[in-house]
């Protein structure tokens, strides 16, 4: 077939053009109806307008400065012969959309409700250890018209059965949302908006993760580009004709080094722009450009199993069986046996089914639930039994049409009516979990038996009998395992990927800043993967032991950092604090007034006593840099004996959103009263639901007489 | 002793300087005792054709005399000057070839001529219509397909085999213009004939035939030479080496193969390996055997071997200069006859081992096609046993070499391609990708950059200067011969070189990863610059006429660089010379040259001497032709 070829760049220069009209008229006419001084940077981030502060380095606050903005984007405008003009055309055009979108969020949310829009800081940093790990490996930008909804709709759950994420603009929006796709940041399918202008919301997110994750910094752009092309797996696929305006966005992806596919022609660069008439080919192409490479892992399921459904919830009216959640008994448990204990693939089920006659039609089935998984294998340690135990979790969230929340001996699962029509059973979850243990933990488990028992009787005797004498023994082991007693420390470098610069040093009593990668996760990572992300540090060379200074800590960040970092401290947030990637469960932040610190997780949106929303104190560190006085880490590291214990440790804590305080409330008021005998020491500190300004917190400290008060001074 | 043509090489004064002490005479003091050159020569309006002559005619057509004794007048003179420039080019690379199907008549599985890429033995088989190409016995074909080309240099009927590649179009217009080369040596010879006194005086008649006798060293000579080489040599593939004469061993045996052919060289490359002379060279002291290339037999042996290149045109003289020198072996084309006389300052041996190119002087070791292993083991011996006579005094190797990668064969080339084809799109194995990127802008065009040095221009400046400039405005080059040395020794061979490189080009180095700058090999491998301009031609049903590629000569100086600049121009590529052929005498040649064939074979021949200037009327010229296409 002839296909016309074209200028390509007076395509993106005509392009550019229309956005830079649109947006000088936008601007003009907010300026007209809120005048200069207005707010003018998108909400919920701590950089304004993320793309044009990445280009520039400037930081658009007002309306006014949107005009400075347009002059900006004016100035990378440049016509001539060559792809580096063009290019940097298309960059303008990114910051001509940002300034509309500037604009259309005036007033708040522009959108529908079922509509996105623009990402916060928090949702970018909650993508960050699934876009490291692959768990999320790439992300998809569906732009357009699809002339076939029901085709649109195959490959929209194509790429959600791989886990990719996927953004939505324009027209394809409609069209997902009659083919009944599930939408939201959780189910990683994310409507942008129905102007091409919205795309800009997914480039906003792959620009912070270079600022946040990459520590880039602000207006050195060719270095955001580089990041962007080399660690955010994203790609675009364009339906229906093209416009002058989507190449010109897609010139902007292509400067990041995202290709784009087109399903009309137009003049094709290799591994860039691809021309894909086909739309069954669509999938496979895309992947192949971005080099995307998907596990594949043959479940014998019903239904779905992918990451992507990871954060799927189910909801009562749409719940079909459910299990523990206090209303029947569950558990599971992972445990080692001998190889000839383990008939490999063996998965029974003790008890009656989901489909039992006994159920009646139309009411919720609600069953007792044990699962216990037996591993064997000749390279299996006792002490990784937790970590794989702590996988069930995901695997079973990773079932489309199951929730899984809790652990240990307070499971709770739900199943939804579709799951059940489509004929997934109790054996399917067996199915899963023998699949995705093998595939994960291949290199220690050789064989996988799974039990699952639904007789309440049974469930009720192995719990006592063979689940709860294992836990009380690790919880044991547990206790034992302290910074003290071991030789070994871990580095784990899982996000360099994403962040270069960054290396974690996981202790016994210091989870990785994540939350997700304890001392025991690091020692099996090492096993699974005796040169990958987790590396023993032998512990010597002690050289202050109130921060937790270690000659060997030092070497081996200094050589894991490729330089970046020489010394870090274990237990100090003001002496070399150890850095953070970006995707830290909280941050903590010193209130100096109050002599203490704040904590505050990344679900919370308000505001905190230091004058900084989570989203701002974050932009404080990331990316591997030490900032003193800030530093990124686990929830679970809260209850730590050793949470900077060289300036007082956790009786410094004066602030905690509610929830993570009632969270972590049991753990860290066991440690406070260790420490320093106080009891319900969470009562001390203050939260949302009492004070977020510092006076007031202040007399709610004094009230309390919250021991901080009384340290040394903290600065 | 500063000399301002070598100012560019910034090892060369030294080297200069050296000789000078030494009483060793080159280039530069040859040049400056025959001062002022010929004016008349120069502007290719003395004609000494017959013996009533030499005629000398005035450049002045106002004054002076107008013509000849036979009646020539300037612009018959410069014609048939220019027309015997290209055929005694044209003879030369289709005489290279011809000792290469030679050599593959004689090959046999025992060796030493062997068949070492079957692959392409059979798609080349193919190509020209033998029956049972894909069947036969290996030698069996090989001999056939010998016996085939050979057939081209003397065929009674017909034109040339390998003219099926260019466009349709392209091959309509050669019908046409009555410019389509029929046998080679037939071109050669009727062209000769043509200028014999008393025949043809019409210059544009004489143009013309010199087009169709270059077409028949492009299209035919230099392609065979290219192609048949390939089967019996093997098709380059990427590799690294290194350039410059920082490649020269201090405790090895070094030998500097110079010339053209392969046949001697490959030998050259294998006995060097041998253990017995290993053995010698070890008893005498050296560490090993270290073989260089220098010219086009460096090109062809590094292209295959990965074997260093010591260096291009100009510096023969300075290889021998470092005393690090045991033996210069030589075959044919561009040897300095120079050389015996300078090794007579040195322990170096000179060795010429071609009949057709028997230099007076030192040794003369005649290569048998019949035991060219023999051969081989005996020139080496004669440098292995030269170790010994060093003298130590007089050793000075420059401390500077260059990281290079070559071996852009078209089929390497397309195999880089490869790697950014998207299998869901598009096949692999073509040049779409590459068409793709000129469509998109991405690459502007592309220039082929080649040829010799020449000391009435600073050396190797004009051609890096072209390369850097054209690389900068996102216009890939590619590139053989002495250009191709240039471009190695200036770094522009290595992949770091693409920082140099404008942004789309860039990105197409990245993602292909190849350098800006392709080494596609010696001289008579320009024949695979055509091939691959004309595969893109096809790939989107253009003429190559309408393709935004170039041809440039920045600092030739031989007469094959006349016939290859005739066949890229009768190939209808604009072909840039930075040194202006012996034209100037007559202003309706040189109109007929730069504008005139226009109409005839849609391109050019544009003079600048300027590199800077001219790699902007290179880069509007690439841009008028992306208007004509609309892209």
């Amino acid at each position: 077939m002839e296909h016309k070829a074209v200028n390509l760049f007076d395509v993106i220069f005509e392009g550019v053009a229309q956005y830079k009209e649109r947006a000088e008229e936008l601007v003009a006419k907010t300026i007209e109806e809120k005048g200069r001084e207005a707010v003018g940077k998108l909400p919920d981030t701590a950089y304004a307008l993320p793309v044009i502060y990445a280009i520039t380095g400037e930081k658009l606050e007002t309306v006014g400065d949107l005009e400075r903005g347009l002059e900006m984007a004016a100035a990378r405008t440049n016509r001539t012969r060559y792809l580096q003009d063009a290019l940097d055309a298309g960059v303008a055009a990114a910051m001509y959309t940002e300034i509309i979108q500037a604009c259309k969020y005036i007033d708040g949310k522009p959108h529908p409700e079922h509509v996105q829009g623009h990402l916060t800081d928090a949702m970018v940093r909650s993508f960050g250890v699934a876009l490291v790990t692959q768990d999320i490996p790439g992300v998809a930008v569906i732009i357009g018209k699809h002339k076939d909804p029901e085709k649109l709709a195959e490959i929209i759950k194509s790429y959600q059965n791989k886990g990719l994420q996927t953004y939505l603009v324009g027209d394809v929006i409609d069209q997902a949302v009659e083919q009944n796709i599930k939408m939201g940041v959780e189910l990683r399918v994310i409507p942008c908006g129905y102007d091409i202008e919205d795309v800009i919301n997914v480039v906003s997110v792959a620009v912070r993760a270079s600022i946040m994750f990459g520590a880039t910094p602000p207006g050195e752009w060719i270095k955001h580009r580089i990041y962007t092309r080399d660690r955010v797996f994203a790609f675009v696929n364009v339906f229906d004709d093209w416009t002058p305006k989507i190449i010109a966005a897609g010139a902007a992806a292509i400067d990041m080094g995202f290709p784009a596919i087109t399903e009309t022609y137009i003049n094709e660069v290799p591994t860039l722009l691809l021309h894909q008439p086909d739309s069954d080919k669509v999938v496979t192409t895309s992947l192949e450009a971005r080099n995307i490479k998907i596990k594949v892992t043959e479940i014998d399921c019903p239904v779905s199993v992918s990451s992507a459904f990871e954060g799927e919830r189910v909801r009562r009216d749409n719940m079909f069986a459910e299990f523990g959640g206090n209303r029947t008994p569950a558990w599971e448990l992972v445990r080692t046996v001998g190889l000839s204990e383990c008939e490999d693939h063996k998965i029974t089920l003790h008890g009656p089914d989901i489909d039992d006659e006994s159920f009646k039609a139309g009411e919720v089935v609600r069953l007792p639930l044990g699962i216990e998984v037996k591993v064997a294998g000749r390279a299996m340690q006792s002490d990784f039994e937790s970590v794989l135990e702590r996988r069930l979790h995901y695997f079973m969230n990773y079932i489309e049409g199951a929730m899984h929340v809790g652990q240990r001996n307070i499971t709770w699962v739900r199943l939804t009516k579709e799951a059940y029509e489509a004929g997934f059973r109790l054996k399917h979850i067996g199915e899963v979990i023998y699949a995705k243990m093998l595939d994960e933990f291949g290199k220690v488990v050789d064989r996988v038996e799974v039990n699952i028992y639904t007789d309440e009787e049974e469930v009720k005797r192995l719990e006592q009998e063979l689940a709860r004498p294992i836990y009380n023994a690790r919880d044991q082991r547990l206790d034992s395992l302290t910074d003290e007693s071991v030789d070994v420390f871990y580095t784990c470098t899982l996000c360099q990927s994403f962040a270069p610069a960054h290396v974690c040093v996981v202790t016994p009593e210091r989870l990785g800043l994540c939350g997700a990668v304890s001392w025991l996760d690091s020692k099996a990572t090492k096993e699974l993967d005796p040169t990958g992300p987790s590396q023993p540090i032998e512990k010597k060379g002690l050289t202050d032991e109130r921060t937790g200074a270690y000659q060997s800590v030092n070497e081996v960040v200094a050589q894991a950092s490729q330089g970046a970092v020489e010394e870090v401290t274990l237990y100090s947030i003001l002496e070399d604090p150890m850095t953070s990637c970006g995707c830290f469960e909280c941050i903590c932040g010193i209130m100096p007034e109050a002599n203490g610190v704040v904590i505050v997780n990344r679900e919370f949106g308000g505001m905190t006593p230091v004058g900084m929303t989570f989203g701002e104190l974050a932009s404080m560190t990331g990316g591997g840099v030490q900032t003193p006085g800030f530093m990124g880490h686990g929830r679970h590291f809260i209850g730590s004996k050793k949470f900077m214990s060289a300036e007082g440790g956790v009786e410094r804590i004066v602030w905690m959103p509610k929830e993570l305080k009632d969270d972590v409330a049991d753990r860290l008021n066991k440690t406070v009263k260790e420490l320093s005998g106080i009891d319900n020491f969470t009562d001390m500190v203050c939260d949302e639901t009492i004070a977020t300004e510092s006076e007031a917190v202040l007399e709610f400290l004094t009230e309390k007489g919250h021991p901080a008060l009384n340290m040394d001074e903290i600065m | 002793m500063s000399n301002e043509l070598l100012e560019f090489d910034v090892i060369a004064e030294a080297l200069m300087e050296k000789a000078s002490r030494e009483g060793a005479e080159t280039m530069w003091d040859r040049k400056k005792a025959l001062k002022t050159q010929c004016g008349f020569g120069e502007q290719g309006i003395c004609c000494r054709i017959c013996a009533m002559g030499p005629c000398r005619v005035s450049p002045n057509p106002e004054k002076g005399p107008q013509r000849g004794i036979c009646g020539a007048d300037r612009d018959t003179i410069v014609a048939r000057n220019f027309a015997r420039m290209v055929a005694a080019g044209t003879s030369a690379h289709s005489d290279h070839a011809r000792d290469i199907v030679h050599a593959m008549h004689l090959s046999s599985a025992e060796g030493p001529f062997k068949i070492r890429d079957e692959a392409k033995l059979r798609q080349i088989a193919n190509e020209w219509g033998i029956e049972g190409s894909d069947t036969k016995e290996t030698y069996e074909l090989a001999h056939e397909l010998a016996e085939m080309a050979l057939l081209e240099f003397g065929k009674p009927f017909g034109t040339l085999k390998f003219l099926k590649r260019a466009p349709k179009v392209r091959q309509e217009l050669w019908e046409r213009e009555n410019i389509a080369p029929r046998a080679i040596d037939q071109e050669v010879t009727t062209l000769l004939h043509s200028t014999h006194i008393g025949c043809a005086s019409d210059y544009e008649s004489l143009m013309r035939r010199s087009l169709r006798t270059g077409l028949s060293d492009g299209w035919g000579g230099s392609m065979i030479g290219t192609e048949f080489s390939d089967i019996m040599y093997g098709v380059p593939q990427e590799r690294a080496s290194e350039s410059n004469l920082g490649v020269l061993d201090e405790e090895s045996v070094n030998i500097v193969l110079h010339g053209h052919d392969p046949n001697l060289a490959e030998m050259v490359v294998v006995a060097s390996k041998d253990p017995e002379m290993l053995e010698i060279a070890k008893a005498n002291g050296a560490k090993g055997i270290n073989v260089v290339g220098m010219c086009c037999t460096g090109n062809e042996v590094t292209m295959r071997h990965g074997i260093k290149i010591a260096g291009n045109f100009y510096q023969q003289e300075m290889a021998v200069i470092t005393g690090a020198v045991e033996a210069v072996i030589v075959d044919v084309q561009c040897i300095f006859p120079a050389l015996p006389n300078l090794v007579d300052h040195y322990h170096t041996r000179f060795i010429s081992t071609s009949p057709k190119a028997k230099i007076a002087g030192d040794l003369y070791i005649e290569f048998d096609e019949h035991n060219p292993y023999e051969t081989a083991k005996e020139v080496v011996k004669v440098a292995v046993d030269n170790y010994k006579n060093r003298d130590a005094s007089k050793i000075e190797i420059p401390d500077l070499k260059q990281d290079t990668m070559i071996g852009y064969s078209v089929e390497t080339t397309i195999g880089c391609l490869d790697r950014v084809v998207n299998t869901q799109v598009d096949i692999e194995g073509t040049v779409k990708p590459l068409s793709d990127l000129i469509w998109a802008g991405v690459l502007r065009g592309a220039a082929g950059i080649v040829g010799c040095n020449n000391p009435k221009t600073e050396h190797d400046y004009s051609h890096v200067t072209v390369m850097k400039e054209l690389i900068k405005n996102d216009i890939i080059c590619v590139t053989t011969g002495c250009a191709a040395q240039a471009a190695a020794k200036a770094g522009l061979l290595q992949l770091e070189a693409k920082e140099l490189a404008g942004r789309g080009l860039k990105e197409a180095c990245e993602r292909a990863n190849i350098p800006p700058v392709l080494h596609m090999g010696s001289c008579v491998d320009i024949s695979r610059i055509l091939d691959i301009v004309a595969r893109v031609a096809n790939e989107r049903g253009v003429d190559i006429s309408d393709l935004p590629v170039v041809g440039v000569a920045p600092e030739w100086m031989s007469e094959k660089a006349v016939a290859i600049a005739s066949y890229c121009v009768g190939s209808g590529i604009n072909t840039y010379l930075g040194i202006v052929p012996y034209v100037d005498g007559s202003e309706n040649f040189k109109k007929l040259m730069t504008e005139g064939l226009m109409e005839t074979t849609k391109s050019v021949f544009v003079f600048e001497k300027d590199p800077v200037v001219m790699a902007d009327l290179i880069a509007d010229d690439i841009e008028e032709k992306r208007k004509n296409l609309g892209i």
